[in-house]
Order: structure tokens, then C-alpha cells, then sequence
């Protein structure tokens, strides 16, 4: 009965197709609750649809004169990371771990790490989805421009990925319970969003602009703007408001190795 | 062999509530094995140290030999046991095949799938999605979650609370098919009817505290006597006139308790048919495993819960 003594040994290539395993049902499970798929992907096509119909060739006069959708490209771009990342991740770990689906997972032989590198890979796909399809839309659709930076804009997905991810793991541990997740989550995200611009572009003085200076929103969307290079002169590594973004990113992830917990709060 | 689960001296403290306070039991290979007692008395606590769930505050553990709070030793661990909780936890859109296929690649030889969905009996559901399921199914689904990593020791955290009286029996047949496999079986239950059909051995907590272990036939000296007779006699009787003495009851009511039924028996029949006197409403009763249960974890500890 005593099958031979524990096995000893670091990460395998049994343990990568583990991965591999896991990233299949992380992304069935994503796609067959079509909750999250249309929260991410719906929303972000169908508002840059209408935006782009509406009001896109308007132009901006104190963003260097460009169209509004050149705006709307990359700040759709960045809505989709952070709908995956953040609200998507924060929801769908709340509701996880009040089930009772992460206290399962855990004491199945399933290591964390290969879990949590599941979890993440997934997300990152979806980002990835979603990132492809704005820039397929405005191309198509309006004649946007891909981003001339390539590498800088892979560098800046990357980190906004990385960090909003860490931050909606941080929010799920500020949820008590299944019921507020997608009502917190998404008005936290929601007032985010509107105070960073995303609909209508901030002036770099407004008091909006001021108060939204202070978190990551505004700085990703800004980010994600720069390597189209739209504005002639501007540099397409946006630095500054990366540095914003992985300090945002730093802190969420500090908050979530401190607090997250594998087991339901109720009861 | 060695024990498939040793366990001394486990105390487990949840700020100031000591859930666990110094339980010790040993668990043989391919025994079925049961924590019997009322809510919070314990009993899922202690599986989830066993589990390596949640780390003991003292005494010492091993399950399959080794600590299960030792976390390099958990991965290995936990490919060799299954586990069964409170309530399903999966994935509410995947279908029963998807949810086991899942599992299934988490584990070095695991069960085939087909053959799991045929065990617990779920073939005709297993291209359903598992919100769609019934309580019952639900659980058999939980069941062959346990079992699909072809576990050494399957654990069981109450496994039919909240089923109907048939989704208990097939659950209960399942247990015993495990078992005859060579399957060590430890549950939890509150139900002292679940407890003696399906245990070989039984430790009853109360209070975080052990406070009977044995086979369910022996509890609490249940096989040797408790047994009470009980009849009326007729008014112009007196209790007195009996050639045995009662030990409780009054007026024409008479309980007389003993270890030797058969030959007290014998004789206040033979008496009262010399003497043509009627014992109405003569019954003869051995204590029930649910009064034992309830003698010893104490009235005073909740609801016992005893009917299925």
C-alpha cells in the first residue's frame, strides 16, 4: 500500500504539461461562462464599435490633434488587459474560493505553483485575445494604424498584465463573499476608468487628470498610447507611466501573498 | 503491516476554541474507519490535519507514513489519498467527464474516466453539465473525484448529509465497494445508522476530546448488556409480590435493567403465568447505539441529528 518512498524531485516535464493541462480547463472554464467572455471581449468591441462609429473621426486638439479613435485603439487595448486581469481575475477567484473550488484544488496533488502559473497563463490569453482583436477592429473598421514600437509595446502589455493580475488577486482578498464580487469589482473599475479618461481623453492638467495621476489606470492607458507613436515627437517608451503601473503592481502583489486564502470566508 | 494512519496526542486550537484536544486513534490498511459526533466536535478538523489541509498545533500524525504536515512530502501524499468534502467544489459549466478529466491529469496512474463515471453511476449523466446535477448525483460526482486517482486511503467529511434515503444507500454501497477493493475508507458522520453499517471501527469525539473508540457493536460496553424490561402490572399486584427486584419505575409501571435478559425473563414470565397475572404491555429493549452516542457526547452538545 505504501507505494515507494515520496518522490524528491524539482519541477519535471511532467509538471510543465501539468501546466499545459490546466491552462486547457482554465481556458474552457473562461469560455464556456460566457459571463467573463462578454464582460471582456463584448464589451470592449462593442463600445469600440459605437465609440468609433459615433465620434471617432472628431479630432482632439490638445492631444496633438489626432482622431478620438486613434485614442479609443489603444484605450480599448488597455480596457481589455485590465478586464481580464483585474475585474475577471478578482471575480472568478472570489467566486472560487467561496464554492469552495480552491480549497478542492488545493488539496488535490496539483501544486500551487502549477496552478497559480495556470491561472496566469490564462489570463494572459485572454489578454492576449483581446489585445488582437481592438487592434484587428480599429485597423479594419477605421483605418488605425498597428503600433510603429512593437517591442515596446509587447514590454508594456507584459507589465500592464503582470501587474493588473496581481492587482485583481489583491481585490479578491478585499471581497467577503460571491455576492459583491462582480458588483464591487466592477464599480471600483468603472469609476477607475471614467476618472482615468477612458471614454473621454483628459487634459494633462484637468483635476480629473490630478486625481486619477495617483493610480494605475490612467498611467496603463497612457502607456499603451505611446508606442503607436500618434503623436509626433512623443516617445514610444512610456517610462513614467510604466513605473506607475509595477509600482501599483508591486503593492497588489505584496497585498496578495499576504492575504489570499484558499478556503471560503462564510460560515 | 503498519497502520495506514497513526494519529497521537493531535491538539488543534482555533483562537481560543481548542477544536482538537489530544486525540489519538491508529487506522489499519483496508479497514472502513469512522469520526462519530455532533457538530464541532471535531471531526473535520482532524481529517483536514490528515489531509495536510491545516497545520496541527501539537502531537504527532503520519498517514501513509509519513507527516502530512510536512509540506515537500504533501505533493507525494496527496497523489495517494482522495478526498470527499462537505460540498462539491467544481467548475459549475463543466460537464461530469470534463470535471474528472481534469482531476484525472493531476494524478501519476489515474483511474480511467469511463470506469469512474460507471462506479459511481453516472453514465447517463456524463455529458451533463454539473449545475444541472441533483444533490445526489452532485456527491456520487464528489465520490469519483476522490477515487479517480486510484487513492490508498479515501477520506469522507460527512459523505451523505443532505441525501435522500436512496442516494444514501447507493453512497453507502459505493463505501462498501471501495473497501472490499482494499480501499482504507476514514469518514465523518453524525449518523450513528451510517456509522454501524459501514465501520469496522468507530471513535466517538465530543469537545475536541476522544470518548469512546472500538468496533460499533461494542460501544460503549454495548455488547455486554443495558438491556431494560418494561411491562405494567395489573392494579391488585403490588411491585413487591415480583421475584425480581425493579430497578425504576413507579405505582404499576415497572423497568427492571440487566445484563442477564434471558434468565430475568424467564422467570417473571414463568411467575406471572403460575399466578395467571397479565404483563401488559411487556417490551424488552437493548440500548441503541443513539442512546450510547448521545450518553456520551452529551445531551447538552446540539442537535444529535439522528434521523437520516
Amino acid at each position: 500500500m505504501n507505494a515507494g518512498a515520496p518522490p524528491r524531485s524539482g519541477v519535471t516535464p511532467g509538471d510543465l504539461r501539468l501546466v499545459a493541462h490546466e491552462v486547457r480547463y482554465e481556458q474552457l472554464a473562461f469560455w464556456v461562462n460566457r459571463v467573463g467572455a462578454v464582460f471582456t471581449v463584448g464589451f470592449s468591441t462593442v463600445f469600440l464599435v459605437l465609440l468609433g462609429a459615433s465620434a471617432g473621426s472628431s479630432r482632439i486638439s490638445y492631444l496633438g490633434n489626432i482622431k478620438l479613435i486613434q485614442y479609443y485603439v489603444p484605450a480599448f487595448v488597455s480596457y481589455g488587459v485590465m478586464a481580464a486581469c483585474f475585474t475577471t481575475l478578482a471575480i472568478s477567484l472570489v467566486v472560487r474560493r467561496e464554492t469552495g473550488l480552491l480549497k478542492r484544488l488545493r488539496l488535490s496533488p496539483l501544486p500551487t505553483w502549477v496552478l497559480v502559473s495556470a491561472i496566469f497563463v490564462s489570463t494572459a490569453i485572454v489578454s492576449v485575445v483581446q489585445v488582437v482583436l481592438m487592434l484587428v477592429i480599429g485597423r479594419v473598421g477605421y483605418g488605425v494604424a498597428f503600433p510603429q514600437a512593437w517591442a515596446a509595446f509587447v514590454v508594456v502589455l507584459l507589465v500592464g498584465i503582470v501587474s493588473f493580475a496581481a492587482l485583481g488577486v489583491a481585490m479578491s482578498t478585499a471581497i467577503p463573499n460571491q455576492e459583491t464580487a462582480g458588483p464591487v469589482t466592477s464599480i471600483v473599475f468603472f469609476v477607475l476608468l471614467f476618472l482615468s479618461g477612458l471614454w473621454f481623453p483628459l487634459r494633462a492638467n484637468s483635476g480629473l487628470a490630478k486625481i486619477s495621476d495617483y493610480f494605475p489606470v490612467r498611467h496603463f492607458i497612457l502607456a499603451v498610447e505611446a508606442p503607436f507613436e500618434f503623436r509626433p515627437g512623443s516617445s514610444p517608451w512610456p517610462w513614467h507611466d510604466l513605473a506607475v503601473v509595477a509600482i501599483w503592481g508591486v503593492v497588489g502583489a505584496a497585498v496578495a501573498l499576504r492575504r489570499f486564502e484558499w478556503s471560503p470566508r462564510r460560515r | 503491516m503498519t497502520s495506514a494512519i497513526a494519529v497521537e496526542g493531535l491538539r488543534k486550537s482555533f483562537g481560543p476554541v481548542r477544536a482538537v484536544d489530544g486525540v489519538s486513534f491508529e487506522v489499519e490498511p483496508g479497514e472502513v474507519f469512522a469520526l462519530l459526533g455532533p457538530n464541532g466536535a471535531g471531526k473535520t478538523t482532524s481529517i483536514e490535519v490528515l489531509e495536510g489541509f491545516i497545520q496541527r498545533d501539537g502531537g504527532t500524525v503520519r498517514v501513509l507514513g509519513v507527516d502530512p504536515g510536512r509540506r515537500r512530502d504533501q505533493r507525494w501524499l496527496r497523489t495517494r489519498i482522495g478526498v470527499v468534502l462537505q460540498e462539491l467544489a467544481v467548475e459549475p459549466f463543466f460537464t461530469v467527464r470534463q470535471v474528472l478529466e481534469r482531476n484525472a491529469g493531476f494524478y501519476p496512474a489515474p483511474r480511467p474516466v469511463g470506469e469512474v463515471i460507471e462506479l459511481v453511476g453516472l453514465a447517463e449523466k456524463a455529458d451533463a453539465r454539473v449545475k444541472t446535477l441533483s444533490g445526489g448525483q452532485q456527491r456520487r460526482l464528489d465520490v469519483g473525484l476522490g477515487i479517480v486517482g486510484r487513492p490508498d486511503i479515501l477520506f469522507l467529511d460527512e459523505p451523505t448529509t443532505g441525501l435522500d434515503p436512496a442516494a444514501r444507500r447507493t453512497t453507502w454501497e459505493l463505501i462498501e465497494g471501495l473497501s472490499r477493493e482494499g480501499t482504507t475508507v476514514v469518514l465523518s458522520s453524525h449518523y450513528m445508522d451510517e456509522v454501524e453499517a459501514l465501520a469496522h471501527n468507530v471513535v466517538v469525539l465530543a469537545r475536541g476530546q476522544v470518548v469512546a473508540t472500538g468496533p460499533p457493536a461494542s460501544l460503549g460496553g454495548r455488547d455486554r448488556g443495558r438491556v431494560t424490561i418494561r411491562f405494567s402490572l395489573p392494579p391488585s399486584t403490588p411491585a413487591d409480590a415480583l421475584p425480581v427486584a425493579r430497578t425504576a419505575g413507579h405505582g404499576d409501571e415497572v423497568e427492571i435493567e440487566t445484563d442477564d435478559e434471558v434468565r430475568v425473563l424467564a422467570v417473571v414470565t414463568t411467575w406471572a403465568l403460575d399466578r395467571g397475572i397479565e404483563l401488559r404491555g411487556l417490551s424488552v429493549t437493548r440500548e441503541t447505539l443513539e442512546d450510547i452516542y448521545l450518553g456520551l457526547t452529551g445531551a447538552d452538545d446540539g442537535p444529535p441529528t439522528g434521523q437520516p
